[in-house]
Parts: structure tokens; sequence; C-alpha cells
């Protein structure tokens, strides 16, 4: 009943527009979905070239991940809770790559840390370690890319939590070290698991940064994203098929954040 | 627990610190065994003295020693951290914590300091059952009642064995009924514990059912300290005045007529120099027409501020010279028809003002 009610309240031509827009986003996959070889699908998904890309894929994004929370949770907590000048243009700096199209971020890795890049150049004659056109370019482009969900998920729960939680914990005789471990962390834990999903889909998902700095080499640098595209023009069924798993993997995300992490947070955070 | 029998001396601190535009500068010894009651309003420096006790806060200026330790004395460079402090806390909202059950949350202190979880839960279980919360040792904080939350915070920090412990308003979040078993259950527990311990409140009733001595901080500073009893019979400002609900005037005696700082004048029966003195709200008589005739010294012609029923009596604010509250049945309120803004006589006799020397 109140659901009619509310519709009917509703100005018609706000009720189409949106109408529209959720046609917009539904009729890919249902133009996917409809084209999708449900019958071949397993036989797909069991060829080689599919299969290294989706272990690729894996184990680049994981990794990708964990360096996001290494560096990340640390990053958020200086920017949550040290007032040093320019602490807002840092984090300008940390959460730029969110907004910058990934092939320019690309771009600024390889003439940075390609072989002749300002860096790379020493990271190659000091260290013999060369970054583009190799699998740890796939995780430092991903990095690069999903790191600032972390941050700025982690960041806003730091400013937000109770801080006189951590003073009680003190005040027990926990060192600053022991606290952050048993008292900080624990409370953010909604946080930490949101932002590191988050961070790991768009790992996951990354394609710009990844063809642009480590390039397209089968098994070493050829991720989901980039094995889909090129699919399309081989094989498209190959493409309907990847797609559709890297679908299933974001929606699993986002459902899963919904229900549990996304209302945990906010309880948390309330 | 530990059978070591340490020195107990007691608080020795003189606290200076800094915040911006608020200065707190209180001296105050407390001796082991001794419950001393923090009165004061909001924003009086209360909370911020805990703070720099508990080493939250490093004083600017001044020196705190505990059972013959020096905790915090910046002109030697001496700050003994937080978690190296013999001193638990309890806050006025239990700031338990929501991810560890009640029984890890009183093992937690004793964990930090490198206790083996075994030994710490079993201490943390006696710990619970003595606050008679041995049945809840798994339950969640967020699953108890404030009532509850609160009396494991209490276990949380006494469960550490501190020297010192600092209570911040611990029965201020609770409803009426649960703070009078809080407030039991505390007065068991503060009774037998040994150091020193202090009770930030704003609620002098607590400061009647559990204190030896109070404080009074007024604006950074100890407006007055003493017994409860000498506190309550002789404030020294409004605050406490207001607290114990009697008007507190302050002046000058000459020839038998106090002169207020505002320049009003009261005929008391004084020895002249500079005085407080009470009057007691019942002691003051309201009264209309032109000019009342009457024995008592005192006629304050003032307009009526506001007017609190309370039961059979009510309690009647009289804007004047001097600023009065008088207290009167309600049958006289009725009979009289008073109301705010209505001009009003406040007639009090000499001989009912108390007066002692400022």
């Amino acid at each position: 009943m109140t659901r009619r009610d509310d519709r009917a309240q509703l100005p018609a031509p706000v009720f189409v527009l949106a109408m529209v827009a959720i046609a917009f986003f539904a009729l890919p996959f249902v133009g996917l979905l409809w084209r999708a070889p449900w019958g071949s699908m397993l036989g797909v998904l069991g060829q080689e070239s599919v299969r290294t890309a989706l272990w690729l894929s894996l184990r680049t994004s994981l990794v990708a991940t964990a360096l996001a929370f290494l560096f990340g949770v640390p990053l958020a907590w200086l920017l949550a809770r040290v007032p040093f000048p320019g602490n807002s243009a840092v984090r300008a700096l940390c959460t730029l790559s969110m907004v910058l199209p990934p092939v320019v971020g690309g771009v600024a890795l390889f003439f940075s840390f390609g072989r002749r890049g300002l860096f790379g150049q020493y990271l190659d004659q000091w260290f013999d370690v060369r970054l583009p056109f190799t699998t740890w370019g796939v995780v430092v482009a991903q990095t690069f890319v999903s790191m600032p969900f972390l941050v700025i998920t982690v960041e806003s729960a730091l400013r937000q939590m109770d801080r006189r939680h951590e003073d009680a914990a003190r005040t027990l005789g926990g060192s600053r070290w022991y606290v952050f471990r048993r008292v900080t962390l624990p409370t953010i834990r909604p946080a930490l698991i949101a932002g590191g999903v988050l961070a790991w889909a768009r790992a996951l998902g990354e394609f710009g940064a990844t063809i642009t700095f480590a390039g397209n080499f089968p098994g070493t640098t050829r991720t989901l994203p980039l094995a889909t595209y090129l699919a399309l023009e081989t094989d498209p069924q190959e493409a309907l098929v990847i797609s559709l798993v890297l679908i299933a993997v974001s929606f699993a995300v986002l459902i899963g954040l919904r229900e549990r992490w996304l209302s945990g947070a906010r309880a948390a955070l309330t | 627990m530990s059978a070591t029998v340490a020195p107990h001396t007691g608080l020795s601190a003189h606290v200076g610190v800094d915040l911006g535009d608020f200065t707190l500068d209180v001296e105050l010894d407390v001796a082991a065994g001794e419950i001393l009651a923090v009165l004061g309003p909001n924003g009086s420096g209360k909370s911020t003295l805990l703070r720099a006790l508990s080493g939250l806060r490093a004083i600017d200026r001044g020196r705190i020693t505990l059972d013959g330790t020096v905790l915090d004395d910046p002109a030697a460079g001496t700050l003994v951290t937080p978690e190296a402090r013999p001193v638990g806390f309890v806050f006025q909202e239990h700031l338990l914590f929501d991810h560890l059950s009640a029984l890890e949350n009183v093992a937690f202190g004793l964990r930090a300091r490198g206790v083996r979880a075994n030994d710490a839960r079993s201490s943390a279980r006696r710990w619970l059952d003595r606050v008679g919360l041995g049945e809840f040792a798994d339950a969640r904080p967020s699953r108890l009642s404030g009532g509850q939350a609160q009396r494991v915070a209490l276990a949380r920090a006494l469960a550490i064995d501190p020297a010192m412990l600092l209570l911040d308003e611990p029965l201020a979040a609770l409803d009426v009924r649960t703070r009078q078993d809080v407030r039991r259950s505390l007065r068991e527990h503060l009774a037998t514990f040994p150091g020193v311990r202090i009770l930030v409140t704003h609620d002098p009733v607590d400061a009647y059912a559990l204190a030896d001595r109070v404080a009074v901080f007024e604006g950074g500073r100890v407006a007055q300290v003493g017994t409860i009893s000498d506190v309550t019979a002789h404030p020294r400002s409004r605050y406490v005045a207001e607290l114990v609900g009697t008007n507190l005037v302050r002046g000058v005696v000459a020839d038998g007529v106090l002169t207020t700082d505002h320049g009003a004048h009261l005929v008391v029966a004084a020895d002249p120099g500079p005085v407080f003195a009470v009057i007691r709200p019942q002691a003051i008589t309201l009264s209309l027409g032109t000019d009342p005739t009457s024995s008592a010294r005192n006629v304050l012609t003032g307009t009526i501020a506001d007017i609190d029923r309370l039961g059979d009596r009510a309690r009647v604010g009289v804007d004047g010279p001097i600023p009065l509250v008088a207290e009167i049945t309600i049958g006289a309120l009725e009979a009289l028809d008073l109301r705010p803004g209505d001009p009003v006589h406040a007639v009090l006799k000499a001989t009912d003002i108390t007066t002692y020397p400022v």
C-alpha cells in the first residue's frame, strides 16, 4: 500500500527518467546474457589461455590487495590522525589515481619506473629489478589504482571512531602499538574489510594502467580484463564467458558489501 | 591477588594545564585510602585533571607524585606514559571494547601488561564474580545493560591492581534506578580499595554517598576543599550554594550592615570585615503591597524571575539588588497569586543570615 502511495507521489518526469537510467544499466547485461554460450561455458573456461589469465588475475590482485593493506593502513592512519601542514594535499595526491584515467597512470608509471624511467633506471642498475612488462609490473599497476579505495575507507573510519576507547586501553597498560593492534584495528574491522574488498575488485578489473605499464604477455601480464579485450577480436565467445565471470565476481562483491560489511561499517561508525 | 605491601603514601599533585584559553591550575593532596570527590560545573577542569593524573595529557606546569614516585614533572623532564602508571580509570560511558567479551575486557589490562592468557582470564573471572556479573563473562558489551557495563568497566579498572583509581562521572550516563544500583556497587568496591580514589561528579548525592572529602572546581581552580558537611554548611562559591540549594551573598560588613560587591545592603548580626552570608530560602518571606511593615530588618524589593514547583513547595527566584531564591508553600504561592514579572518584597530577619569570614 505505502509503496503504491510513494510511487503516486513521484513526479511523472522524474519517474520516467529514473526508469530510463535503470534500463541503461540493465540492458547491457541482458544483451550479454542473451548471447552467452551457456552450453560451451565450461569448455571455454577450461581453455588453457583463459585458465592462465584467471590464475594470473587472482594472484596479482591478491598480492596488490595485500600491498594496499601493508602500506594503505599506515597511510590512512597518518592522514586521519597526524595534523601536518599539507595533509589535505597529500591526501589528494594519494587518491588521485581514483579519478585519473588509468592509461595516464600507466604512462606515469612507465616514465618513472620503466627501464629508462627516472627511478626505474636505478632499480635496474642497482638492484637488477625490472618492473615494466613483468608480473610485478602488473601488481604495481593494480596497487597504484586500488590502494586509494582502501585508504579513504579506512581513513574515514579512523576519523569517526571513538578515540576514547584507545585512551581507555592505554590507561589499562597498553602501549601505543598494542592498542593499535588490539583496539584500533578491531574497531575499524568493517572498514578494513569493505576497503579491502573494494581495492581487490578494483585490482581485479584493472586494464588501462596494466596494459600501458606491463604490456600484454600471456602468462606474465595478460590478466582477465586484457584477455577479454583481446578475445573480443579473435573469439567473441571467450570474451563473453570471461565477462560473465568478472560480472559474477563484481556482483558477489557488491551484494556481500551491501548486506554485511557496509551496514556493519555504518553501525560501527554511528 | 598479589600480596606485596606497597607503601601507600597517596597522591600529591600540582597540575597546571593550558588548553587554548582555558587554564587548569590546581593543587591536591589525597591520602591513600581516602576518597576525594571533585565537584564542579561543566568546563571547570574536572576531566582535564583526570586526564593529567592518568597521563593521557602531559601537564605543562607542576608535579604529580603517587606513592613517592614522580609521574609527571615537566621542569625535571620526567613523564611516565599512561600505560606505565599504576592508575585505574573508569570513564563516564563505560568505554568497553565492543569486539571483546566482558571477560576479555576485564582481562585486557593484564594481557597488555604481559600476563599469560590463562592467568589473565582466571583473574578476570574472579573480578567479574566480585562485581556480581560472573554469568555474563561471555557476553559482548552491547548485550549488557548500562549498569552492568559500568560494573564491568569498574572490574576492568580494578583488575590491574592500581595504586590510584580515577572515576570520571561513572554514574552520569545511567538512568535513575540503575544509578542507585551502581552507586551501591561502587561504594562496596571503593570501600575495599586501599589506594587513592578520586571521583569526579557534578551530582552532590554521589559525593555524599561515596566521598570523604570534596574539592570544588570552578574555572580551572579549586574554589573550595573540605569535608562534605563543611563545604555544604559554608559554601564559598555561588556554584556550591546552588548545588546545596541555598543563597550565597558576598560582601563587607561595617556597623552591622553588609554591603555587597554590587552595592546593595543587608542588615546582619556579624562582626566587621569581608564575609560570606548564607540565607536559607525557607527563611525568606515574600509579600506584596507598597511598604510592608514587619519586625524583619531587611526588605528587598524586586521582581519575580521564575517559579519552580516542587511538590507542596515552590522555589521563587526574585531579581533585585540581591538576587535571591525564596521557598514558600504552594498555598502561599496561590494565595498571593504570584507570576513571573510581578513586583514583590523579599523579607528576611537579620538573625536568619549566617555569616562567616571570606
